[in-house]
């Protein structure tokens, strides 16, 4: 009897357990992992996906051969595609849908006629100035620059200069130009920052170098270092920097990014023509902010950021190389989502190399799946976006609306709380103000939305408090001399 | 002279930080049982200061709610103070008894105790622009209880100046070592449990199979 009981309870156990497996199964079938964001005390909570994975594009998918490790992708003021197809030594130019390539570049006509090929070309760049193509043409230790024809107006290699080390290689990873035509190369490397030549091709110096991390080592070796002689110093291995990895131009400013996995100073830096850092003083943690650890491969999941790319809306993509994600920040580096997964499905990476922003949509560069993955946004991404930009520009009351949708799904959503405690509190309701600032741990709109309430409080109840002031005075009064007369008669009667 | 009942004798002491310790003594007042109450208060006034303190001053982690850290900061901090104190005043001569010790520290808690309580309730009426009300309440609490804890130590002990000076910093050295045998005794205590459940997990599973 018992036994039998036993085994039903096992049996609806398992069927439990399978049915819920099968849902899970289902539900992940559409992404590869399950979306996530960090809450006001930074703990990664449960969230809604801000975007989806479309399509995984090879380049069967564009009617030519397959990629072999492409490495950068660049979007054109013209919406063209240009993929850096590193394996095959060729350009590939794909129009915006990514249905067909346009044109393929693999050899280029120099100034003299002869004919020139690329060599594990890693960087493309097109200029929206001077529509120029900028190639970072890596094993050939040179950067060409061409016209959309093919035709080699410029190349750059290594600068005979004091300032460069003659000793030290030329390998351009990426390039990139500002509005004058200042031409910026991330050199493989070398850590002094990003080789900046001039539009006519002279090497002008290096720009934006990382800061050393003030490490205990560090500050340990400074103070060895006082008491050594200049022989032993000579031969100290010294501290540097990690090199820039990527960059991105938008306007005025240069956003790159370090992919390291011991640093985490400046792993995301907004740098404006002085090469002064916009971002120094913020305390933002770019990538997951307690990397996870994983067991089957004994690995701290630190983050490695390897591209940057700043959308038309302002917002910063970041791609995190070791867990396969995109973290997307507003202009002021709030986060608001997180995509993606080292995953084999769509929308899952192995090795991710770079990432580029069309309108809504994000393409990520596979270097060993060799696919370019599209994402586009969702629902609730487009609601967050929307408010996000409101609220950036200061209407908070516009972004009200869109707030409260985002909290409809997902109530953890800690920007959206942030809004609307500070629409709510230009509204003048300082009690909601109040309310969401404290869901926000918005301490500054709290202690403002408090005073706030504190003036109307005051305004209406300031009769009563006054009355309540002046019995509470009397009746004290009152009672003292009555105690004082006790007294009296009590020493009287002794 | 001087007849006054439990509760005015409290009013006393905290009153006059110099003479009020001595009278007490000299009259052998004070009660066990206000010191008990007084040391609750501070374990519940250490509660509300981190937990209920106004939300434009700071916003605690609320996820979790562990009352260990509070007993450790209250209860046992001044129960440390006492035995560490009685301990080591009975080598220097002191005449205090560990229940004097008791009742007198905690009377001379009393203001860092309603320092607490004021600020919670004022966090809540103030703004950030006027915190510096809750900081010179802080101050004035604590160095308030750090005079009448100089003063008690002194008077219960019969101490010169100098020797209470002494005592007090040879009693936070007594402490920090009673905390780190305790810590210690804790730790190892751990250990034996571990292995007590791990050997009886074992024999019920030899047992069972």
């Amino acid at each position: 009897m018992m036994s039998k009981l036993k085994r039903y309870i096992t049996a609806a156990t398992a069927f439990a357990v399978l049915a819920s497996f099968g849902i899970s199964v289902t539900a992940s079938a559409a992404a590869p992992s399950d979306s996530y964001n960090y809450d006001r005390w930074g703990d990664a909570i449960p969230s809604q996906a801000g975007y989806t994975a479309e399509r995984a594009v090879t380049g069967y998918d564009l009617g030519i051969d397959a990629f072999d490790s492409p490495s950068d992708i660049f979007c054109s003021y013209d919406r063209l595609f240009y993929i850096a197809d590193t394996g095959n030594d060729r350009i590939v130019a794909a129009d915006e849908s990514l249905e067909n390539a346009v044109k393929i570049y693999d050899s280029f006509t120099m100034p003299d006629g002869s004919v020139t090929t690329l060599n594990k070309p890693s960087g493309v760049f097109i200029s929206p100035e001077n529509k120029n193509m900028y190639i970072a043409d890596t094993e050939n230790s040179r950067v060409l620059i061409a016209d959309t024809d093919g035709n080699v107006l410029m190349e750059i290699t290594k600068p005979d200069s004091e300032i460069y080390d003659s000793r030290k290689t030329f390998l351009p990873q990426k390039v990139t130009a500002d509005k004058a035509g200042n031409i910026y190369i991330v050199l493989g490397n070398i850590t002094t920052g990003a080789a900046m030549f001039s539009p006519d091709g002279s090497f002008i110096g290096f720009y934006g170098a990382n800061r050393v991390e003030p490490t205990a080592k560090i500050i340990r070796n400074y103070f060895r270092n006082l008491f050594m002689s200049e022989e032993k110093r000579a031969r100290r291995k010294r501290s540097v920097p990690t090199g820039i990895t990527n960059f991105d131009i938008d306007g005025d400013f240069i956003f790159t990014c370090t992919a390291s996995s011991s640093q985490t100073t400046d792993t995301v830096k907004k740098l404006n023509a002085a090469g002064n850092n916009i971002f120094a003083n913020y305390e933002v943690t770019f990538g997951d902010y307690t990397p996870m650890y994983d067991t089957s491969r004994n690995k701290v999941m630190a983050p490695s950021i390897v591209d940057i790319d700043i959308a038309d809306d302002g917002n910063i993509n970041c791609l995190d190389h070791t867990t396969g994600r995109i973290f997307q920040y507003d202009e002021d580096c709030n986060l608001l989502f997180i995509t993606g997964a080292i995953a084999r499905q769509t929308g899952g990476f192995d090795q991710a190399a770079a990432l580029e922003s069309l309108d809504e949509d994000l393409y990520v560069v596979d270097s060993v799946k060799n696919t370019v993955t599209v994402f586009a946004e969702t629902d609730f991404g487009k609601t967050v976006h929307k408010a996000a930009a409101l609220y950036n520009e200061g209407r908070y009351e516009e972004a009200l609306g869109p707030w409260y949708e985002v909290l409809k799904s997902d109530g953890n959503y800690h920007r959206a709380h942030i809004g609307i405690a500070s629409a709510l509190l230009r509204q003048g309701d300082y009690k909601g103000a109040m309310k969401y600032a404290k869901l926000a741990d918005a301490g500054k709109i709290y202690n403002k939305a408090f005073e706030g309430r504190r003036r109307e409080f005051l305004k209406a109840n300031f009769g009563y408090i006054l009355a309540g002031t002046a019995a509470f005075a009397v009746i004290a009064a009152a009672s003292a001399r009555l105690i004082r007369r006790r007294k009296k008669e009590k020493e009287a009667e002794s | 002279m001087m007849d006054l009942t439990e509760t005015q004798w409290v009013r006393y002491a905290v009153t006059h930080p110099v003479e009020g310790f001595d009278d007490m003594r000299w009259k052998k007042s004070g009660s066990l049982k206000i010191a008990f109450l007084i040391v609750g208060l501070l374990f519940f006034g250490e509660i509300a200061d981190d937990r209920l303190f106004g939300a434009q001053f700071f916003i605690s982690y609320e996820r979790i709610f562990n009352v260990v850290p509070y007993i450790v900061r209250s209860i046992i901090l001044f129960a440390v103070w006492v035995v560490g104190n009685w301990a080591v005043c009975t080598l220097l001569d002191g005449e205090g008894t560990m229940k004097n010790i008791c009742i007198y520290s905690a009377y001379a808690i009393i203001p860092y105790v309603a320092q607490l309580y004021i600020n919670v309730i004022l966090s809540h009426v103030l703004i950030r622009d006027e915190s510096v009300f809750l900081d010179i309440i802080r101050i004035a609490g604590i160095g308030w209880t750090a005079v009448l804890l100089f003063s008690a130590i002194k008077s219960v002990h019969q101490y010169s100046f100098l020797k209470t000076a002494a005592a007090i910093l040879l009693t936070i050295a007594a402490m920090l070592i009673m905390l780190f045998l305790l810590v210690l005794m804790l730790a190892l205590l751990q250990q034996i449990w571990i292995f007590i459940s791990t050997v009886v997990t074992e024999i019920i599973y030899r047992i069972k199979v």
